[in-house]
Protein backbone atom coordinates (compact mmCIF):
# COMPACT_ATOMS: atom_id res chain seq x y z
CA UNK A 1 0.00 0.00 0.00
CA UNK A 2 1.27 3.56 -0.59
CA UNK A 3 4.48 3.91 -2.52
CA UNK A 4 7.58 2.24 -1.91
CA UNK A 5 10.00 4.29 -1.36
CA UNK A 6 10.55 6.39 2.35
CA UNK A 7 8.87 9.34 2.85
CA UNK A 8 12.41 11.16 2.91
CA UNK A 9 12.75 10.17 -0.66
CA UNK A 10 9.37 11.12 -1.80
CA UNK A 11 9.28 14.42 0.03
CA UNK A 12 12.62 15.67 -1.55
CA UNK A 13 11.16 14.17 -5.04
CA UNK A 14 8.20 16.85 -4.53
CA UNK A 15 10.14 19.73 -3.45
CA UNK A 16 12.19 18.88 -6.40
CA UNK A 17 9.37 19.21 -8.81
CA UNK A 18 8.69 22.82 -7.54
CA UNK A 19 12.57 23.21 -7.92
CA UNK A 20 11.91 22.45 -11.19
CA UNK A 21 9.17 24.50 -11.52
CA UNK A 22 11.38 27.35 -10.12
CA UNK A 23 14.29 27.06 -12.49
CA UNK A 24 12.07 26.58 -15.91
CA UNK A 25 10.01 30.08 -14.80
CA UNK A 26 13.27 31.49 -14.63
CA UNK A 27 14.69 29.68 -18.04
CA UNK A 28 11.71 30.44 -19.87
CA UNK A 29 11.26 34.14 -19.17
CA UNK A 30 14.82 34.26 -19.90
CA UNK A 31 14.01 32.42 -23.85
CA UNK A 32 10.50 34.55 -24.20
CA UNK A 33 12.73 38.25 -23.09
CA UNK A 34 15.36 36.90 -25.42
CA UNK A 35 13.24 35.82 -28.35
CA UNK A 36 11.77 39.38 -27.60
CA UNK A 37 14.82 41.37 -28.18
CA UNK A 38 16.51 42.00 -31.65
CA UNK A 39 19.85 42.88 -30.76
CA UNK A 40 20.18 40.72 -27.97
CA UNK A 41 24.60 40.77 -27.54
CA UNK A 42 26.23 37.50 -27.87
CA UNK A 43 29.55 39.03 -28.84
CA UNK A 44 31.82 37.47 -25.94
CA UNK A 45 33.22 41.24 -26.41
CA UNK A 46 29.68 42.58 -25.29
CA UNK A 47 29.12 39.64 -22.39
CA UNK A 48 32.79 39.17 -21.34
CA UNK A 49 31.05 35.14 -21.45
CA UNK A 50 33.69 32.62 -21.64
CA UNK A 51 32.32 29.48 -23.09
CA UNK A 52 35.86 27.38 -21.89
CA UNK A 53 34.89 28.54 -17.92
CA UNK A 54 31.16 27.28 -18.64
CA UNK A 55 32.27 23.99 -19.70
CA UNK A 56 34.81 23.43 -17.18
CA UNK A 57 32.27 24.20 -14.86
CA UNK A 58 30.04 21.76 -16.60
CA UNK A 59 32.31 18.82 -16.20
CA UNK A 60 33.24 19.90 -12.74
CA UNK A 61 29.63 18.96 -11.48
CA UNK A 62 29.25 16.27 -13.76
CA UNK A 63 32.04 14.88 -12.31
CA UNK A 64 30.48 16.14 -8.91
CA UNK A 65 27.30 14.06 -10.18
CA UNK A 66 29.17 10.53 -10.14
CA UNK A 67 31.41 11.11 -6.64
CA UNK A 68 28.06 11.39 -5.20
CA UNK A 69 26.71 8.15 -7.08
CA UNK A 70 29.50 6.34 -5.91
CA UNK A 71 29.44 7.21 -2.42
CA UNK A 72 25.78 6.38 -2.18
CA UNK A 73 26.29 2.73 -4.23
CA UNK A 74 28.82 2.64 -1.10
CA UNK A 75 26.70 3.59 1.74
CA UNK A 76 24.04 1.13 0.48
CA UNK A 77 26.37 -1.82 0.32
CA UNK A 78 27.16 -0.32 3.85
CA UNK A 79 30.87 0.47 2.67
CA UNK A 80 31.38 3.63 4.27
CA UNK A 81 35.42 3.90 3.98
CA UNK A 82 34.53 4.38 0.88
CA UNK A 83 32.02 6.82 0.98
CA UNK A 84 33.85 8.16 3.73
CA UNK A 85 36.35 8.97 0.86
CA UNK A 86 34.22 10.15 -2.26
CA UNK A 87 32.14 12.67 -0.11
CA UNK A 88 34.64 14.67 0.34
CA UNK A 89 35.51 14.75 -3.12
CA UNK A 90 32.06 15.91 -4.10
CA UNK A 91 32.03 18.29 -1.72
CA UNK A 92 35.91 19.59 -3.22
CA UNK A 93 34.30 19.60 -6.65
CA UNK A 94 31.77 21.92 -4.99
CA UNK A 95 34.64 24.62 -3.91
CA UNK A 96 35.91 24.71 -7.24
CA UNK A 97 32.71 25.28 -9.18
CA UNK A 98 31.98 28.27 -7.01
CA UNK A 99 35.82 29.42 -7.06
CA UNK A 100 35.24 29.57 -10.94
CA UNK A 101 32.40 30.77 -10.98
CA UNK A 102 33.77 33.70 -8.59
CA UNK A 103 36.71 34.21 -11.36
CA UNK A 104 33.76 34.98 -13.85
CA UNK A 105 31.56 37.09 -11.53
CA UNK A 106 34.60 39.06 -11.07
CA UNK A 107 35.50 39.72 -14.65
CA UNK A 108 31.78 40.95 -15.30
CA UNK A 109 31.70 42.99 -11.86
CA UNK A 110 35.70 44.71 -13.18
CA UNK A 111 33.96 45.28 -16.43
CA UNK A 112 30.96 47.23 -14.91
CA UNK A 113 28.71 44.50 -16.42
CA UNK A 114 25.96 45.08 -14.03
CA UNK A 115 22.32 45.72 -14.14
CA UNK A 116 21.59 49.42 -14.47
CA UNK A 117 24.82 49.87 -14.86
CA UNK A 118 25.35 49.14 -18.66
CA UNK A 119 25.18 52.20 -21.17
CA UNK A 120 22.55 50.73 -23.99
CA UNK A 121 24.03 53.58 -26.87
CA UNK A 122 26.66 55.39 -27.42
CA UNK A 123 24.86 58.92 -25.95
CA UNK A 124 24.54 56.75 -22.68
CA UNK A 125 28.36 55.47 -23.10
CA UNK A 126 29.31 59.27 -23.47
CA UNK A 127 27.43 60.40 -20.21
CA UNK A 128 28.44 57.85 -18.39
CA UNK A 129 32.49 58.76 -19.07
CA UNK A 130 31.23 62.03 -17.90
CA UNK A 131 29.65 60.64 -14.39
CA UNK A 132 33.02 58.10 -13.98
CA UNK A 133 35.50 61.34 -14.74
CA UNK A 134 33.44 63.23 -12.28
CA UNK A 135 33.90 61.02 -9.56
CA UNK A 136 37.83 60.37 -10.22
CA UNK A 137 37.98 64.59 -10.07
CA UNK A 138 36.26 64.36 -7.12
CA UNK A 139 38.23 61.45 -5.44
CA UNK A 140 41.23 63.61 -6.27
CA UNK A 141 39.94 66.56 -4.87
CA UNK A 142 38.65 64.77 -1.64
CA UNK A 143 42.36 64.09 -1.12
CA UNK A 144 42.93 67.58 -0.39
CA UNK A 145 39.99 68.54 1.66
CA UNK A 146 39.73 65.75 3.80
CA UNK A 147 43.21 66.46 4.52
CA UNK A 148 42.50 70.30 5.42
CA UNK A 149 45.31 70.76 3.29
CA UNK A 150 43.11 73.95 1.81
CA UNK A 151 39.91 75.82 3.62
CA UNK A 152 36.87 75.31 1.06
CA UNK A 153 33.22 76.08 2.81
CA UNK A 154 31.66 73.24 0.48
CA UNK A 155 34.18 70.59 -0.80
CA UNK A 156 31.40 69.35 -3.01
CA UNK A 157 31.73 72.27 -4.90
CA UNK A 158 34.56 71.37 -7.46
CA UNK A 159 35.01 75.12 -8.96
CA UNK A 160 35.61 76.80 -5.77
CA UNK A 161 37.92 73.68 -4.84
CA UNK A 162 39.85 73.72 -7.95
CA UNK A 163 40.31 77.48 -7.29
CA UNK A 164 41.44 77.31 -4.23
CA UNK A 165 44.10 74.42 -5.29
CA UNK A 166 45.28 76.11 -8.00
CA UNK A 167 46.35 79.07 -5.83
CA UNK A 168 47.80 75.92 -3.25
CA UNK A 169 49.52 74.75 -6.15
CA UNK A 170 51.76 78.02 -6.94
CA UNK A 171 52.07 78.86 -3.43
CA UNK A 172 53.55 75.92 -1.75
CA UNK A 173 56.63 76.50 -3.90
CA UNK A 174 56.97 73.00 -5.46
CA UNK A 175 56.24 70.67 -2.91
CA UNK A 176 55.01 66.96 -3.38
CA UNK A 177 51.64 68.32 -2.81
CA UNK A 178 51.95 71.36 -4.94
CA UNK A 179 53.03 69.24 -7.81
CA UNK A 180 50.07 66.39 -7.54
CA UNK A 181 48.07 69.49 -7.40
CA UNK A 182 48.52 71.07 -10.89
CA UNK A 183 47.64 67.59 -12.03
CA UNK A 184 45.18 67.72 -10.59
CA UNK A 185 43.61 71.03 -11.42
CA UNK A 186 44.42 70.25 -14.94
CA UNK A 187 42.38 67.09 -14.89
CA UNK A 188 39.50 68.83 -13.28
CA UNK A 189 39.81 71.18 -16.12
CA UNK A 190 39.90 68.82 -18.69
CA UNK A 191 36.68 67.31 -17.22
CA UNK A 192 35.35 70.82 -17.38
CA UNK A 193 35.81 70.79 -21.01
CA UNK A 194 34.51 67.74 -21.77
CA UNK A 195 31.41 68.12 -19.90
CA UNK A 196 30.11 71.60 -21.13
CA UNK A 197 30.71 69.90 -24.49
CA UNK A 198 28.66 67.21 -23.77
CA UNK A 199 26.04 69.58 -22.41
CA UNK A 200 25.72 71.59 -25.30
CA UNK A 201 26.50 68.58 -27.84
CA UNK A 202 28.93 69.99 -29.96
CA UNK A 203 32.28 68.95 -31.13
CA UNK A 204 35.38 68.43 -29.28
CA UNK A 205 37.37 68.83 -31.85
CA UNK A 206 35.39 71.24 -34.00
CA UNK A 207 34.04 73.77 -31.31
CA UNK A 208 37.07 74.24 -29.09
CA UNK A 209 35.41 75.47 -26.45
CA UNK A 210 31.68 75.04 -25.53
CA UNK A 211 31.24 78.11 -23.21
CA UNK A 212 31.89 81.48 -23.12
CA UNK A 213 31.28 85.24 -24.57
CA UNK A 214 33.23 83.41 -28.37
CA UNK A 215 30.87 80.09 -28.30
CA UNK A 216 27.79 82.22 -27.47
CA UNK A 217 29.19 84.42 -30.38
CA UNK A 218 29.10 81.30 -32.59
CA UNK A 219 26.05 80.31 -31.80
CA UNK A 220 24.26 83.72 -32.57
CA UNK A 221 26.22 83.26 -36.09
CA UNK A 222 24.38 80.10 -37.38
CA UNK A 223 21.33 80.72 -39.46
CA UNK A 224 18.31 79.28 -39.12
CA UNK A 225 18.17 75.13 -38.79
CA UNK A 226 21.79 75.53 -39.05
CA UNK A 227 23.67 74.05 -35.84
CA UNK A 228 26.96 73.80 -34.86
CA UNK A 229 28.76 70.07 -35.10
CA UNK A 230 27.75 67.51 -32.80
CA UNK A 231 29.70 65.42 -30.50
CA UNK A 232 30.62 62.67 -32.22
CA UNK A 233 31.37 59.21 -29.77
CA UNK A 234 34.28 58.33 -31.29
CA UNK A 235 35.84 61.73 -29.92
CA UNK A 236 34.88 61.22 -26.10
CA UNK A 237 36.44 57.98 -26.64
CA UNK A 238 39.89 59.61 -28.30
CA UNK A 239 39.56 61.95 -25.50
CA UNK A 240 39.57 59.37 -23.32
CA UNK A 241 42.54 57.79 -24.39
CA UNK A 242 44.22 60.94 -24.51
CA UNK A 243 43.36 61.59 -20.64
CA UNK A 244 44.72 57.69 -19.46
CA UNK A 245 47.71 57.95 -21.14
CA UNK A 246 48.51 61.45 -20.05
CA UNK A 247 51.82 60.36 -17.75
CA UNK A 248 50.51 62.60 -14.42
CA UNK A 249 47.01 61.96 -13.98
CA UNK A 250 46.21 59.29 -16.68
CA UNK A 251 46.68 56.37 -13.74
CA UNK A 252 43.67 57.47 -11.37
CA UNK A 253 41.42 58.31 -15.26
CA UNK A 254 42.21 54.81 -16.11
CA UNK A 255 41.36 53.24 -12.43
CA UNK A 256 38.42 55.08 -12.37
CA UNK A 257 37.01 55.29 -15.81
CA UNK A 258 36.21 52.26 -18.00
CA UNK A 259 36.56 52.32 -21.73
CA UNK A 260 33.41 53.30 -23.70
CA UNK A 261 31.33 50.21 -24.60
CA UNK A 262 27.57 50.36 -25.06
CA UNK A 263 25.81 47.25 -25.32
CA UNK A 264 22.11 46.91 -26.45
CA UNK A 265 20.07 45.28 -23.97
CA UNK A 266 23.23 44.83 -21.82
CA UNK A 267 20.90 45.68 -18.91
CA UNK A 268 18.48 43.36 -19.35
CA UNK A 269 21.17 40.29 -20.09
CA UNK A 270 23.14 40.79 -16.99
CA UNK A 271 19.98 41.18 -15.04
CA UNK A 272 19.19 37.75 -16.39
CA UNK A 273 22.78 36.52 -15.89
CA UNK A 274 23.40 37.18 -12.72
CA UNK A 275 19.76 35.98 -11.70
CA UNK A 276 20.04 32.65 -12.86
CA UNK A 277 23.18 32.03 -12.13
CA UNK A 278 22.99 33.25 -8.94
CA UNK A 279 20.33 31.62 -8.23
CA UNK A 280 22.26 28.37 -8.88
CA UNK A 281 25.35 29.26 -7.18
CA UNK A 282 22.80 29.54 -3.70
CA UNK A 283 21.15 26.23 -4.77
CA UNK A 284 25.06 24.73 -5.04
CA UNK A 285 26.12 26.87 -1.26
CA UNK A 286 22.66 24.37 -0.01
CA UNK A 287 23.83 21.18 -1.48
CA UNK A 288 26.76 21.95 -0.05
CA UNK A 289 25.39 22.34 3.70
CA UNK A 290 23.44 19.17 2.80
CA UNK A 291 26.46 17.21 2.44
CA UNK A 292 28.19 18.98 5.50
CA UNK A 293 26.59 17.04 7.87
CA UNK A 294 27.19 13.42 7.13
CA UNK A 295 31.03 14.65 6.18
CA UNK A 296 30.90 15.89 10.12
CA UNK A 297 30.03 12.53 11.24
CA UNK A 298 33.78 11.73 10.66
CA UNK A 299 33.84 7.87 10.95
CA UNK A 300 30.87 7.33 13.01
CA UNK A 301 29.25 7.60 9.35
CA UNK A 302 26.78 4.57 9.31
CA UNK A 303 23.88 3.41 7.74
CA UNK A 304 21.59 5.66 9.71
CA UNK A 305 23.19 8.10 7.23
CA UNK A 306 22.17 6.48 4.01
CA UNK A 307 18.75 8.41 3.27
CA UNK A 308 20.40 11.27 3.93
CA UNK A 309 23.31 11.06 1.33
CA UNK A 310 20.86 9.35 -0.84
CA UNK A 311 18.45 12.79 -0.90
CA UNK A 312 21.59 15.30 -0.55
CA UNK A 313 22.47 12.95 -3.80
CA UNK A 314 19.24 13.26 -5.53
CA UNK A 315 19.26 17.55 -4.70
CA UNK A 316 22.96 17.23 -5.81
CA UNK A 317 21.81 15.99 -9.10
CA UNK A 318 19.21 18.16 -9.92
CA UNK A 319 21.77 21.54 -8.96
CA UNK A 320 23.95 19.82 -11.90
CA UNK A 321 20.47 19.17 -14.25
CA UNK A 322 19.84 22.80 -13.94
CA UNK A 323 23.80 23.87 -14.59
CA UNK A 324 23.49 21.23 -17.73
CA UNK A 325 20.48 23.69 -19.10
CA UNK A 326 22.16 26.80 -17.80
CA UNK A 327 25.26 26.27 -19.65
CA UNK A 328 24.15 25.97 -23.35
CA UNK A 329 21.01 28.78 -22.62
CA UNK A 330 23.41 30.95 -21.44
CA UNK A 331 26.92 29.99 -22.85
CA UNK A 332 26.37 29.39 -25.81
CA UNK A 333 23.17 30.12 -27.33
CA UNK B 1 15.23 2.45 4.86
CA UNK B 2 14.49 0.06 2.05
CA UNK B 3 16.99 -0.57 -0.45
CA UNK B 4 15.72 -3.51 -2.32
CA UNK B 5 15.37 -1.42 -5.65
CA UNK B 6 19.23 -0.94 -5.83
CA UNK B 7 20.24 -4.06 -5.44
CA UNK B 8 17.81 -5.79 -8.58
CA UNK B 9 19.52 -2.89 -10.93
CA UNK B 10 22.99 -2.80 -11.37
CA UNK B 11 24.04 0.13 -12.75
CA UNK B 12 27.20 0.95 -14.71
CA UNK B 13 27.80 4.51 -12.93
CA UNK B 14 31.55 4.83 -15.14
CA UNK B 15 29.66 4.26 -17.89
CA UNK B 16 27.48 6.98 -17.68
CA UNK B 17 29.64 9.02 -16.52
CA UNK B 18 32.10 9.08 -19.66
CA UNK B 19 28.90 9.25 -21.97
CA UNK B 20 28.19 12.57 -19.57
CA UNK B 21 31.40 13.64 -20.68
CA UNK B 22 31.41 13.28 -23.93
CA UNK B 23 27.99 14.92 -24.37
CA UNK B 24 29.47 17.94 -22.47
CA UNK B 25 32.72 17.83 -24.67
CA UNK B 26 30.12 17.89 -27.89
CA UNK B 27 28.03 20.95 -26.80
CA UNK B 28 31.29 22.95 -26.54
CA UNK B 29 32.38 21.08 -29.93
CA UNK B 30 29.59 22.65 -31.56
CA UNK B 31 30.12 25.95 -30.27
CA UNK B 32 33.85 26.10 -31.46
CA UNK B 33 32.92 24.97 -34.98
CA UNK B 34 30.44 28.17 -35.74
CA UNK B 35 27.81 26.75 -38.40
CA UNK B 36 26.06 28.97 -41.00
CA UNK B 37 22.91 29.77 -39.21
CA UNK B 38 23.62 30.07 -35.27
CA UNK B 39 20.36 28.65 -34.59
CA UNK B 40 21.54 25.07 -35.84
CA UNK B 41 24.02 25.59 -33.17
CA UNK B 42 21.62 26.29 -30.65
CA UNK B 43 19.42 23.44 -31.02
CA UNK B 44 22.07 20.84 -31.52
CA UNK B 45 23.52 21.92 -28.11
CA UNK B 46 20.04 21.84 -26.80
CA UNK B 47 19.50 18.53 -27.89
CA UNK B 48 22.68 17.41 -26.31
CA UNK B 49 21.45 19.00 -23.19
CA UNK B 50 18.36 17.06 -23.03
CA UNK B 51 20.18 14.24 -23.83
CA UNK B 52 22.31 14.68 -20.64
CA UNK B 53 19.70 15.56 -18.74
CA UNK B 54 18.19 12.17 -19.47
CA UNK B 55 21.29 10.25 -18.85
CA UNK B 56 21.68 12.25 -15.09
CA UNK B 57 17.74 11.53 -14.17
CA UNK B 58 17.49 8.26 -15.50
CA UNK B 59 20.83 6.55 -14.06
CA UNK B 60 22.47 8.62 -11.49
CA UNK B 61 18.71 9.81 -9.82
CA UNK B 62 17.69 6.47 -10.58
CA UNK B 63 14.11 7.11 -12.33
CA UNK B 64 14.82 4.39 -15.00
CA UNK B 65 14.11 2.12 -12.40
CA UNK B 66 11.33 3.58 -10.26
CA UNK B 67 7.47 3.28 -10.10
CA UNK B 68 4.85 4.85 -11.88
CA UNK B 69 5.06 7.98 -9.39
CA UNK B 70 7.38 9.78 -10.91
CA UNK B 71 5.13 10.94 -14.22
CA UNK B 72 2.40 12.39 -11.33
CA UNK B 73 5.18 14.15 -10.34
CA UNK B 74 7.15 15.11 -13.31
CA UNK B 75 3.96 15.71 -15.89
CA UNK B 76 2.42 18.62 -13.91
CA UNK B 77 5.98 20.35 -13.69
CA UNK B 78 6.81 19.31 -17.47
CA UNK B 79 3.68 21.00 -18.52
CA UNK B 80 4.01 24.34 -16.50
CA UNK B 81 7.60 24.06 -17.42
CA UNK B 82 7.08 24.18 -21.27
CA UNK B 83 3.12 26.08 -21.30
CA UNK B 84 4.40 28.96 -19.47
CA UNK B 85 7.04 30.06 -21.79
CA UNK B 86 4.56 29.19 -24.50
CA UNK B 87 1.97 31.23 -22.83
CA UNK B 88 4.56 34.35 -22.72
CA UNK B 89 5.99 34.39 -26.33
CA UNK B 90 2.57 35.96 -28.07
CA UNK B 91 2.92 38.69 -25.70
CA UNK B 92 6.56 39.40 -25.02
CA UNK B 93 8.00 37.14 -27.88
CA UNK B 94 6.67 38.46 -30.86
CA UNK B 95 6.68 41.91 -32.26
CA UNK B 96 3.07 42.51 -34.23
CA UNK B 97 4.08 45.82 -34.10
CA UNK B 98 6.63 48.48 -33.36
CA UNK B 99 7.76 47.50 -29.77
CA UNK B 100 7.67 50.11 -27.35
CA UNK B 101 10.36 49.32 -25.06
CA UNK B 102 12.93 52.25 -25.72
CA UNK B 103 15.68 49.77 -27.00
CA UNK B 104 13.51 49.28 -30.22
CA UNK B 105 14.38 52.75 -30.65
CA UNK B 106 18.27 52.56 -29.66
CA UNK B 107 18.54 49.70 -32.39
CA UNK B 108 19.31 51.62 -35.27
CA UNK B 109 21.58 54.15 -33.29
CA UNK B 110 23.53 51.04 -32.04
CA UNK B 111 23.80 49.50 -35.71
CA UNK B 112 25.33 52.66 -37.35
CA UNK B 113 27.51 52.41 -34.63
CA UNK B 114 28.44 49.31 -35.25
CA UNK B 115 28.82 49.33 -38.75
CA UNK B 116 30.81 52.72 -39.00
CA UNK B 117 33.60 51.29 -36.59
CA UNK B 118 33.23 47.76 -38.54
CA UNK B 119 32.14 45.59 -36.06
CA UNK B 120 35.36 46.50 -33.57
CA UNK B 121 33.28 48.39 -30.92
CA UNK B 122 33.91 45.73 -28.47
CA UNK B 123 36.83 46.52 -26.59
CA UNK B 124 39.21 44.96 -23.85
CA UNK B 125 39.57 47.83 -21.36
CA UNK B 126 43.04 48.09 -20.67
CA UNK B 127 44.52 48.54 -24.22
CA UNK B 128 45.57 51.56 -25.74
CA UNK B 129 42.95 52.21 -28.49
CA UNK B 130 45.40 53.22 -31.59
CA UNK B 131 42.72 51.85 -33.84
CA UNK B 132 40.20 53.84 -32.74
CA UNK B 133 41.91 57.09 -33.18
CA UNK B 134 42.70 56.46 -36.46
CA UNK B 135 38.91 56.82 -37.57
CA UNK B 136 38.46 59.66 -35.41
CA UNK B 137 37.87 61.77 -38.43
CA UNK B 138 34.51 60.07 -39.08
CA UNK B 139 31.47 61.91 -40.31
CA UNK B 140 28.83 59.13 -41.03
CA UNK B 141 27.43 58.97 -37.55
CA UNK B 142 25.73 62.98 -39.08
CA UNK B 143 22.41 60.70 -39.03
CA UNK B 144 23.07 60.17 -35.12
CA UNK B 145 23.34 63.94 -34.57
CA UNK B 146 19.55 64.64 -34.04
CA UNK B 147 19.65 61.69 -31.89
CA UNK B 148 22.33 63.09 -29.30
CA UNK B 149 20.41 66.32 -29.60
CA UNK B 150 17.64 65.55 -27.77
CA UNK B 151 19.08 62.54 -25.60
CA UNK B 152 21.61 65.14 -24.45
CA UNK B 153 19.01 68.29 -24.24
CA UNK B 154 17.19 65.60 -21.86
CA UNK B 155 20.29 65.85 -19.72
CA UNK B 156 21.10 69.45 -20.22
CA UNK B 157 18.51 70.27 -17.35
CA UNK B 158 18.95 67.11 -15.45
CA UNK B 159 22.97 68.79 -15.50
CA UNK B 160 21.35 72.13 -15.04
CA UNK B 161 19.53 71.16 -11.84
CA UNK B 162 22.51 70.15 -10.37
Amino acid sequence: MGIPIPNSKLGLWLFLGTEIMFFTAFIGAYIVLRIGSPGWPTDPKDTHILVLMGGINTFVLIVSSYFVVVAHEAMAKRDFSRARRYLPYTMGLAFVFLGIKSIEYYGKISHDILPSHIAETPTQAINKVDRELEQVVRQRFAVYTDAEAIDVAQPDDLATVSAQLDVFAKSEGGGDDAKSAIHDVALYRKWQNLHQHIVANVSLEKVPVATGPGYLAAREALSEGESLPALEYAEVKAELARLKSDTNYGGFVSAGVLDPHPVLYGNLFASIYFLMTGFHAIHVIVGMLLFARPLLQGNNLNEEWTGWVENSGLYWHFVDLVWIFLFPLLYIA
Amino acid sequence: MAHDDHSAHHVNYLAVFVALCVFTALSVIFDLVSFSNHAITIVLVLAVAVAKALCVMMFFMHLKFEGNWKYVLLAPTTILAIGLPLALVPDIGVAYYTPLAPQAEWKAEMDSLHDSHGQSAGHSDHTGHVEEQAEVGHSDESGDGADHHEESHEAAPAEKAE
